[in-house]
């Protein structure tokens, strides 16, 4: 059985296996080193203890395989974006160049660099095994941060983001990346994805010009990427829109991939997620299931067959609740497929 | 003799046939006979005083005195920018670095500047072909020193040229293609006539106001920032003997450069002397070399007056003018007259 958890040092080899598996990517991804990461782990874990409310949360799930024990996928929450440090975009935006004097307007496309969406809460770090890609633990992985959110819902903001992979070329290289962001670290997408594996992605981001960029100056392979997804996120990002996320007017200031936002109370799994208390049936028929349970470290998330009682009751097999850690009478959130 | 003097209403003609000649590239006097006319009744103004200093345009005309016709022109702008708004790129640098990444990036960059407002501008320089040579073009340039160091309290300490850019055969600029005809609708030669004709709030509607990355540019357009156009090469060497100096601005459509000199490090003011006219009878042989002449002006700035001499006219205290040459300077026996080289060193003998 799959089942989405909380990760935990024991974790970081297989976590760095997977990560070796995605590619290069500058933005929302774990780090590459054992070290960072498992620093990044570490943080994750007191993250889930920290007591007041408001503190900036790095929230690191794993999807597990609770017989082989195999790690498939993390899935990551960051309750404030950039960590108490900024978070950088480039908000794509216009302006007007009109002349009275020769009665002509032109629409002009300009790239500010923003901090706008620093402290909105982020989903990041989503990385999952290419064989599992097709499968409902693709959903359970990716929906299990928002019944997190649901469950623990005064630790995140009132806004969400995710960046969203951009445009990259079979041999590696990202349109956009060369024909910015390059000129001024005078390296290639890959190293500077290595750097901010071992430093922040706002350290690079740092580093990016100040001032707005004109997008007519940008290649034509740059702008063509301007704001479109990276075929492989594709299933991702189909699946949070259906979430209620929307594209808006943030690009990733490194690829141009698109950062999609939303409105946390309007994300469809906290509509539809309710919480019920657990009780046991015998067979395993029924509709399939988000169903978590558990806070802080011992949040617990996972798919199975479910019957609704008429009360606030909800019939979950038995062999589910050994996954869940719970047992009859505890309190679950379920949410439908 | 060919000579100096202000611009005349007569002079359209001449004007009008010179500018149609010189094509474009020339921002600054374009063949129209209204906007020319605008021009020669400002610089009538100017000379005689009937506008405000600062809104001077100083026009001088190089006239053949055989035909009395212009065959050249050059000007002095007082002040730029006072009525409308000069803009000019500065080429200046943006440096990306971090230690912890090895990285040290220089980027050169062109931020849109109005830094040569309230500056005087040398400008219009135009001579007909069949006179170019025999310094004449040098007479036509470096007269202008004379007059601004003459009338420094008219004039701002720095002066500056603007240099015309690279442009291919056909009138394409490669900055304007890459950068300027992104953001204007247009052609490089009639966003330049446009320019040339006065219009220019269109710039500041049009052009973008935010800092330009060059790698973002092509390398046909990175390569002519800074640079001038072939023909303009001569009177690029002219200026920097003078003691110009590119200043880091450039053409906001051709990247053309900008060069500027404060007015008392001109070569031509520093080796100036004044003297007396002495008005002689006997002949002067005229007709040498332009090594072996100097230009003296009649240091008058209504009619400001300037033509070229033989250094051997050069005596101790006084200047030897034969009579025709003193009727064109307007002088008589015991003017003040001042000498400038034309090309070499000024050679003035020693007072005995």
């Amino acid at each position: 059985m799959w089942r989405v958890r909380p990760a935990k040092l024991d974790d970081l080899q297989q976590i760095l296996d997977i990560a070796g598996t995605q590619g290069a990517r500058l933005s929302s991804t774990l780090p590459k080193t054992e070290h960072r990461l498992a620093e990044r782990i570490s943080h994750a874990q007191a993250s889930l203890a920290a007591p007041a409310p408001k503190t900036p949360r790095r929230i690191l799930l794993v999807l597990e395989n609770t017989e082989t024990g195999q790690i498939a996928g993390t899935a990551g929450i960051d309750s404030r974006a950039g960590n108490g440090e900024p978070f950088y975009n480039y908000r794509r935006d216009h302006l007007i160049h009109a002349s009275h004097e020769l009665g002509t307007s032109r629409r002009v496309e300009v790239l500010y660099p923003s901090h706008g969406l620093t402290d909105h809460t982020l989903l990041c770090a989503f990385s999952l095994r290419p064989e599992l890609r097709e499968t409902t633990a693709f959903e359970l992985l990716s929906r299990a941060r928002m019944l997190f959110i649901a469950s623990h819902r005064d630790w995140f903001s009132s806004r969400m983001v995710v960046e969203i992979q951009g445009v990259q070329n079979e041999d590696g290289s990202v349109p956009f990346w060369d024909s910015l962001g390059r000129h001024f670290f005078n390296m290639d997408f890959e190293t500077a994805d290595q750097y901010s594996g071992q430093l922040s992605k706002t350290f690079i981001a740092e580093l990016m010009p100040p001032n707005p960029i004109y997008v007519t100056l940008l290649s034509d392979a740059a702008q063509a990427a301007i704001g479109q997804p990276h075929r492989q996120t594709q299933a991702n990002y189909e699946l949070l829109q259906q979430e209620g996320f929307l594209p808006g007017n943030y690009l990733d200031i490194f690829d141009g991939g698109p950062v999609l936002e939303a409105r946390t109370d309007g994300l469809r799994t906290l509509i539809t997620s309710h919480p019920k208390t657990l009780h046991g049936s015998h067979d395993e028929h029924g509709e399939t299931c988000l169903v978590a349970a558990g806070e802080g470290e011992h949040f617990r998330c996972l798919l199975t067959p479910m019957a609704e009682t008429l009360t606030d009751d909800v019939k979950v097999p038995v062999s589910a609740w050994k996954g869940l850690e719970k047992s009859a009478g505890d309190r679950v959130r379920i949410s439908p497929l | 003799m060919l000579l100096i003097r202000p611009l005349q209403e007569n002079d359209l003609d001449a004007l009008y046939a010179m500018a149609q000649n010189a094509g474009k590239g020339l921002t600054t006097l374009p063949a129209d006979t209204e906007l020319l006319q605008r021009k020669i009744d400002r610089a009538r103004d100017s000379f005689s005083q009937r506008c405000a200093p600062e809104a001077g345009l100083y026009l001088f005309a190089l006239e053949d005195t055989e035909t009395g016709r212009a065959v050249g022109i050059s000007g002095i702008e007082a002040r730029v920018g006072l009525e409308e708004v000069f803009y000019n790129y500065r080429l200046s640098l943006t440096v990306n670095a971090s230690r912890e990444l090895g990285v040290h990036v220089r980027t050169p960059t062109l931020h849109l500047s109005n830094d040569m407002t309230d500056t005087t501008e040398i400008c219009s320089l135009l001579l007909a072909d069949n006179y170019k040579g025999g310094g004449n073009g040098l007479l036509l340039s470096r007269c202008r020193f004379m007059f601004l160091d003459e009338f420094r309290k008219h004039f701002s300490d720095k002066v500056f040229a603007e240099m015309r850019g690279v442009s291919d055969a056909n009138g394409q600029s490669p900055l304007w293609d890459a950068l300027g005809s992104k953001f204007f609708d247009m052609e490089f030669s009639q966003a330049d006539r446009l320019s040339g004709l006065g219009n220019k709030s269109f710039i500041a509607e049009l052009m973008p106001k935010y800092p330009i990355y060059l790698p973002m540019l092509p390398d046909s357009a990175r390569a002519v920032i800074g640079r001038v156009h072939d023909n303009t090469l001569p009177a690029l060497k002219m200026l920097e003997a003078e003691g110009f100096n590119f200043n880091g601005m450039v053409d906001i459509f051709d990247g053309g450069p900008v060069v500027e000199a404060f007015i008392h490090n001109i070569r031509s003011i520093r080796e100036s002397v004044n003297r007396h006219a002495m008005v002689v009878s006997k002949p002067v042989d005229l007709d040498v070399p332009p090594e072996q002449r100097v230009m003296i002006s009649n240091r008058s700035f209504r009619d400001f007056r300037v033509t070229t001499i033989p250094v051997d006219c050069i005596e101790p205290d006084t200047i030897r003018l034969p009579r025709d040459v003193a009727d064109a300077l307007r002088v008589e026996s015991g003017d003040p007259v001042r000498l400038a080289p034309l090309k070499d060193q000024l050679r003035i003998p020693h007072r005995r």
